[in-house]
């Protein structure tokens, strides 16, 4: 997609998180109205932790609960025993993150360092051509994914879902403008004293950047563990479906009525993106605000 | 020293390679086969191709559901960007002070954990919330003496849920857009507007948000080509109905390459996608330039 640089990321931390020990009263107004806006927003993730703590036969009743009243595990249980392979879809989903994570990371690492660090010809014009790939939105190259697939017989594997998530030129644009913020000062040291471009990038390049490729992986494979389009399209049979889809056809199999069965499936497909967003957060959103891209 | 050259551009092509093949392979090809195939007529069992020039094309013209779908589409867009947008900016000057530490942690955790899950969850959660005589919305709107609302079963509300969903899930990432921005205009500006007796409102309205206009535009912009995509939450909470009162345009797309196996006019109506998509951000370019030379003038 479209990009965009925020020249003051690197001060945002600082300002960010500073706190005046005098507060005016009108910011304590708006400080409890962004207080009630932010119970409403975390209400639905409330409601559908505590419901799923409810037995089956109580998840509708009413007033509801958005604190656990009980804690009934029943419907966790369920998952598990259910006409629907649970665990088998929740490995699915890990496994189809964590390869599309690992090799996207490392191969627009590499991508990057080429960009930014060395020059070749044409180097620009292949930048470009990538550039391009972030304009074209998912839907529209799922016709032609979907026959080439097909044609190799990856069709309802894992694979189908993988592959197509590896060509991510978003991932490529930011490592760059990670390493480029980076200092060249060891890299120059280390060429001058032999050593290759491969030593280079592996031994300075690559563990000077730790804290911008946790924030990139952590996108990459929130990203794909998230997706729907692509396993909705490519995939049905339950060995090879991932969560998001998987729980559409919980839907179908267990009907509204399990309604707690449906928000354990939910909230254990949400708790890995929580528990990551509880340690890195100040993180996430701080790679966020400096490049101004999601996807 | 030529042979020091040679190994930098030999290094430069080998590093591009993989992620360069995995980029051509799975989407700059991918997308000149969809160009092609919006001209074509393809059999799914014989594999064979009829070059059909622009028919497909003028069959997605001249479909109805199409131009709903479109519309439909639209209809979202102008909505969720104006609550998106317009929401996360509001947030974002509330933000945009000294807070406590633990106080900002928890903001910050409230207003950006919908951005970080997947549509598709937070979708199966507010089905329920949304549920006419069992979900927790009109429970408390009885409550308050309200009947119940056809959230998702009416075709004038339907679109409307997806929006305010869209919203409280999307609204986090622009506050962070919009906070960063905001950090970035100069403290001495406001602080001299201050001295000089300047209410908040005008400090807003002069300097804050014509500081951060391109940051705004970039929004409209971005919410604007995620709009347009539009799919996961549509399908989850209403599958484009009731009717075709919110089937979208990638939902079109999706139904007729892949329910009903045509996938020319599939391929013509992604295409009319891409390029309205292209057209957004020309216009965004546009816009972008003009405020600068406005501003330089």
């Amino acid at each position: 997609m479209t990009m965009m640089t925020h020249p003051h990321a690197d001060t945002l931390t600082a300002r960010f998180y500073r706190a005046t020990r005098v507060i005016h009263w009108r910011n304590w107004t708006v400080m409890v109205l962004l207080g009630i806006g932010a119970v409403f927003m975390l209400l639905p993730f409330m409601w559908t932790f505590s419901t799923s703590l409810r037995p089956i036969s109580e998840a509708y009743r009413l007033p509801p609960s958005f604190l656990p009243d009980r804690l009934d595990f029943s419907s966790y249980a369920r998952l598990e025993d259910g006409p629907i392979p649970f665990l088998t879809m929740y490995w699915n989903s890990f496994v189809v993150a964590a390869v599309t994570t690992v090799v996207v990371i490392f191969t627009s690492a590499m991508a990057a360092f080429a960009f930014s660090r060395l020059r070749f010809p044409g180097s620009n014009v292949l930048f470009a051509s990538m550039l391009v790939g972030l304009m074209v939105p998912p839907a529209l190259v799922l016709i032609p994914l979907f026959f080439g697939m097909a044609a190799v017989g990856l069709i309802d594997t894992l694979w189908s879902l993988i592959l197509p998530a590896l060509a991510n030129p978003l991932a490529v644009l930011m490592m760059r403008e990670f390493m480029r913020s980076q200092p060249r000062e060891y890299e120059e040291s280390a060429f001058v004293d032999g050593a290759s471009y491969w030593t280079i990038f592996w031994r300075i390049s690559l563990p000077q950047m730790g804290p911008p490729i946790a924030a990139l992986s952590i996108i990459v494979f929130t990203t794909s563990w998230n997706n729907f389009l692509l396993p909705l399209v490519f995939v049905r049979s339950f060995e090879a479906m991932t969560l998001p889809v998987g729980i559409l056809s919980l839907f179908g199999s267990y009907g509204a009525e399990e309604l707690s069965v449906i928000l354990a499936a939910v909230t254990l497909s949400i708790l890995p993106l929580l528990v990551v967003f509880l340690i890195a957060q100040r993180f996430i959103v701080e790679s966020i605000a400096s490049t101004g891209v999601k996807k | 020293m030529a042979t020091l050259r040679t190994r930098e551009i030999r290094a430069g092509y080998l590093f591009i390679l993989p992620a360069y093949a995995l980029y051509l392979a799975f989407l700059l090809i991918p997308l000149i086969a969809a160009m092609g195939l919006s001209f074509a007529q393809m059999d799914r069992l014989s594999w064979t191709i009829d070059w059909v020039g622009g028919e497909n094309f003028d069959w997605v013209f001249s479909d109805p559901r199409f131009w709903t779908a479109f519309g439909n589409t639209f209809y979202f867009i102008s909505m969720s960007v104006i609550g998106n947008v317009g929401l996360g900016l509001v947030v974002a000057l509330a933000l945009d002070r000294a807070i406590p530490g633990p106080l900002l942690y928890f903001f910050r955790l409230a207003y950006f954990l919908p951005v970080l899950v997947s549509l598709a969850f937070v979708s199966f959660i507010w089905k329920f919330l949304y549920s006419t005589d069992l979900g927790i919305i009109n429970y408390y709107l009885r409550q308050l003496g309200i009947p119940n609302v056809p959230w998702l079963t009416s075709s004038s509300m339907a679109m409307i849920s997806v929006i305010i969903m869209d919203v409280w899930k999307n609204m986090g990432f622009f506050v962070i857009i919009f906070l960063a921005a905001l950090q970035g205009v100069p403290r001495n500006l406001i602080e001299a507007a201050a001295i000089d007796g300047a209410r908040p409102w005008v400090v807003l309205t002069r300097i804050k948000v014509p500081f951060i206009a391109p940051v705004i535009v970039f929004c409209i912009t971005y919410a604007t080509i995620g709009g347009l995509q539009v799919f996961d939450s549509i399908k989850i909470l209403t599958n484009g109905g009731p009717g075709d009162a919110t089937r979208s345009v990638v939902m079109y797309m999706v139904g007729e390459a892949f329910d009903l196996g045509d996938l020319g006019t599939g391929a013509a109506s992604a295409l009319i996608l891409l390029v309205t998509i292209g057209f957004v951000i020309a216009c965004q370019f546009g816009i972008v330039g003009f405020m600068r030379r406005r501003r330089k003038a």
